[in-house]
């Protein structure tokens, strides 16, 4: 088991920073696995990666439609598995064949199905303080993902110490 | 872009080989198909040949009289383009032709497109065989025909096999002066599946319905506690063809009397989408008839037209629904720019969120808004994002937050939650932002009529927030009946009648879009 690492975040437009520091370091074929209460922040976290990413317009969340597809220089597929129930309705959205090809996929509620997830990927878990703030559990599963868990640490640590002084 | 069926002749054995392999997990080897080739009389197999090189294949055996359809393939980067029904079509006159009785295939479950395309063609499931195929332990559907002899689809569908046998694979565009003639009082059959309902229906001259089918899951959904997407595919296919059947039947019509068949083809979820296109394109190719495809939000918009026809733009419309919160400018019908929307969260799916969180029922909407008739709306402030910005986007996202925050300050504190006044206090929050930023939009525009759509739109709170404000402001106010506020296929028909005067259909090309924009 990876040890995870903590990040906390103290306001939703650091959760989206903090994204965006994600989306600048992704490769194609990552995979980010979300998981998070209702109001955790995990669309918000979203938001960042495809900033970081470089897309353009609004990345709404794709509860509705489960999966919505940003295009960018890396095509950012973005999961939302809240509603669904059962495994095989995974094949119904076309997922293995998503997570085969070359974007990026971030997968929010990943934990309805943790069996179904590849094994390289970066696990962010994010829970909600009582005073506002999210604490972001990062663990990479996988070589590639422990690569990027390390990266994101690193990219930042820099990003808010140069900030803070 | 053509392709023409003919028989497939030994040369084409490498090309075919290399589609078996790319399309099965346990494909035909090529001596397989060379031992084919060697039965002779009892099969007739036929590929789809193009400039591109070749794009599919079929194949025929005659058992007793009886015709089994073999490998049907297309190619990955052809598919969605009518091959396959071209195909298909080259199977059924080739049967014909030696007067087989019927014909049957075998299907894996999980391929809906093409159980949607056979079922249109006049196929039905009869039985299974168990653990068929030895890749995945899937059982196979066996489909069969009626009788080939009969008057149906076949027949219709022989008809047209000399047109589609050349399948241009762009778009086949209409006489438009021979369409505007019979428009005002053409007879359409819509399909829609974009979402969790199967839907058919039949509009006479745009405006008559001669019937609505909605098969509900509503209380499938019920039992689960949310939208259960496994409607996206299977449950479509098992009812579609009941569905389409019946809004045929309750109108009293055949396929005979319809003028063009329309089908919702985006935005909406994938595997729901294509059922219903794939069907769409099968009805179509069997009868001859055009088809036209809908976006499904104009299918919204077009709600309001079935019920006010005298509605005309310039006019803005919000589309409030589970999965889109958007204002729309119309300064003409088919032409829409989209002037806000939701930037996270959209309102239903905000209400359905919120229901959840507060342990109420699936569909969130119609409870909370119940709650909220006997609640205190002043009673909590939750907050208006972005209900003072310059621009017409909406943001819920931190209003569903500011509500679970809330509940769960609650419940730590130990007080019983006040369901009445929380539901009264977050839809008074939502419902102001959208009064707010549809104000906002009809003074930008200086349009005078303002249209409602989305299942949302069925929210009493909301309709008279947004009637009394507009009438204020000497604005005409539209909101669709309540039994068209939620998905239907009434409002597609009522969209396709405008499309259909204007002559434009879809080809043999049609596809799903599950990202469609509108504007």
């Amino acid at each position: 088991m990876v040890e995870p690492t903590a990040i906390i975040t103290g306001s939703a437009d650091e959760t989206r920073a903090l994204g965006e520091t994600l989306g600048r370091v992704l490769a194609r074929n990552d995979v980010v696995a979300l998981t998070g209460d209702l109001g955790a922040g995990k669309t918000v976290l979203v938001q960042g990666i495809a900033a970081g990413l470089g897309v353009v317009g609004h990345v709404p969340s794709p509860t509705f439609n489960i999966l919505l597809v940003h295009r960018a220089p890396i095509t950012l597929y973005h999961f939302d598995l809240y509603r669904l129930e059962h495994v095989r309705q995974l094949a119904d959205i076309d997922f293995y064949e998503t997570l085969e090809s070359d974007g990026v996929c971030v997968i929010e509620w990943a934990d309805r199905f943790p069996d179904e997830l590849p094994p390289d990927r970066l696990d962010i878990t994010i829970v909600a303080n009582d005073d506002g703030e999210r604490e972001l559990l990062t663990a990479g599963r996988g070589p590639i993902a422990r690569k990027l868990a390390r990266r994101l640490d690193f990219e930042w640590r820099h990003r808010i110490g140069g900030e803070r002084s | 872009m053509s392709a023409r069926v003919r028989p497939l002749l030994e040369t084409d054995l490498e090309r075919v080989v290399a589609i078996e392999r790319a399309t099965f997990p346990t494909p035909w080897t090529r001596g397989m198909f060379v031992d084919e080739l060697l039965q002779g009389r009892s099969r007739a197999w036929f590929v789809a040949d193009s400039p591109w090189g070749l794009l599919g294949y079929a194949g025929l055996m005659e058992v007793d009289g009886e015709g089994h359809i073999l490998n049907l393939a297309v190619r990955g980067d052809a598919r969605g383009r009518g091959i396959g029904a071209a195909l298909l079509e080259a199977v059924f006159d080739e049967a014909l032709r030696r007067e087989l009785a019927r014909l049957t295939l075998e299907v894996r479950p999980s391929n809906v497109a093409a159980r949607a395309m056979y079922a249109a063609a006049g196929f039905s499931e009869e039985g299974r065989r168990p653990g068929y195929y030895a890749d995945s332990g899937e059982d196979a559907i066996v489909m069969w025909t009626g009788p080939l002899s009969s008057e149906g689809m076949q027949i219709a569908m022989s008809a047209v096999s000399k047109r589609a046998a050349d399948i241009g694979a762009v778009t086949i565009e209409r006489d438009g002066s021979g369409l505007e003639a019979t428009s005002s009082n053409d007879v359409i059959l819509a399909i829609e599946t974009s979402c969790d309902e199967t839907a058919a229906a039949v509009l006479r001259g745009g405006r008559e319905v001669l019937s609505s089918v909605v098969a509900s899951q509503v209380d499938f959904h019920a039992r689960f506690g949310g939208v259960v997407p496994e409607i996206a595919s299977r449950k479509h296919v098992e009812a579609i063809s009941g569905v389409v059947d019946e809004a045929l039947t309750l109108a009293g019509i055949g396929l005979r009397d319809v003028t063009a068949i329309a089908v919702t083809y985006g935005p909406g979820l994938v595997g729901a989408l294509v059922v219903g296109v794939a069907y769409a394109k099968g009805l179509a190719l069997a009868s001859g008839l055009p088809l036209v495809g809908v976006n499904h939000l104009e299918g919204h918009l077009f709600a309001n037209v079935l019920k006010e026809p005298d509605i005309e733009p310039p006019l803005v419309a919000l589309l409030v629904s589970g999965g889109h919160t958007s204002l729309i400018h119309v300064p003409a019908w088919g032409e829409y720019h989209t002037l806000g929307s939701t930037l996270d969260d959209a309102a239903g799916e905000a209400f359905d969120k919120v229901a959840k969180a507060l342990g109420l029922g699936y569909p969130g909407g119609p409870a909370i808004s119940r709650l909220a008739v006997d609640g205190d709306a002043a009673a909590i402030p939750f907050p208006r994002a972005m209900i003072n910005t310059a621009d017409l986007d909406f943001s819920l996202s931190g209003l569903k937050t500011a509500v679970i925050t809330y509940i769960r300050k609650e419940e730590q504190a130990g007080r019983e939650l006040n369901l009445p006044d929380i539901s009264a206090s977050f839809q008074a929050a939502v419902i102001d932002v959208q009064v707010s930023k549809a104000l906002r939009a009809v003074a930008e525009t200086g349009v005078s009529t303002f249209l409602i759509g989305g299942g949302v739109s069925a929210n009493p709170a909301l309709r008279a927030a947004l009637t009394t404000a507009m009438n204020a402001r000497g604005v005409r106010v539209s909101v669709p009946p309540f039994d068209l506020c939620t998905d239907n296929a009434a409002m597609i028909a009522a969209a396709a009648h405008f499309r259909l005067g204007r002559g434009e259909t879809l080809g043999p090309s049609a596809e799903a879009i599950p990202d469609l924009r509108l504007g």
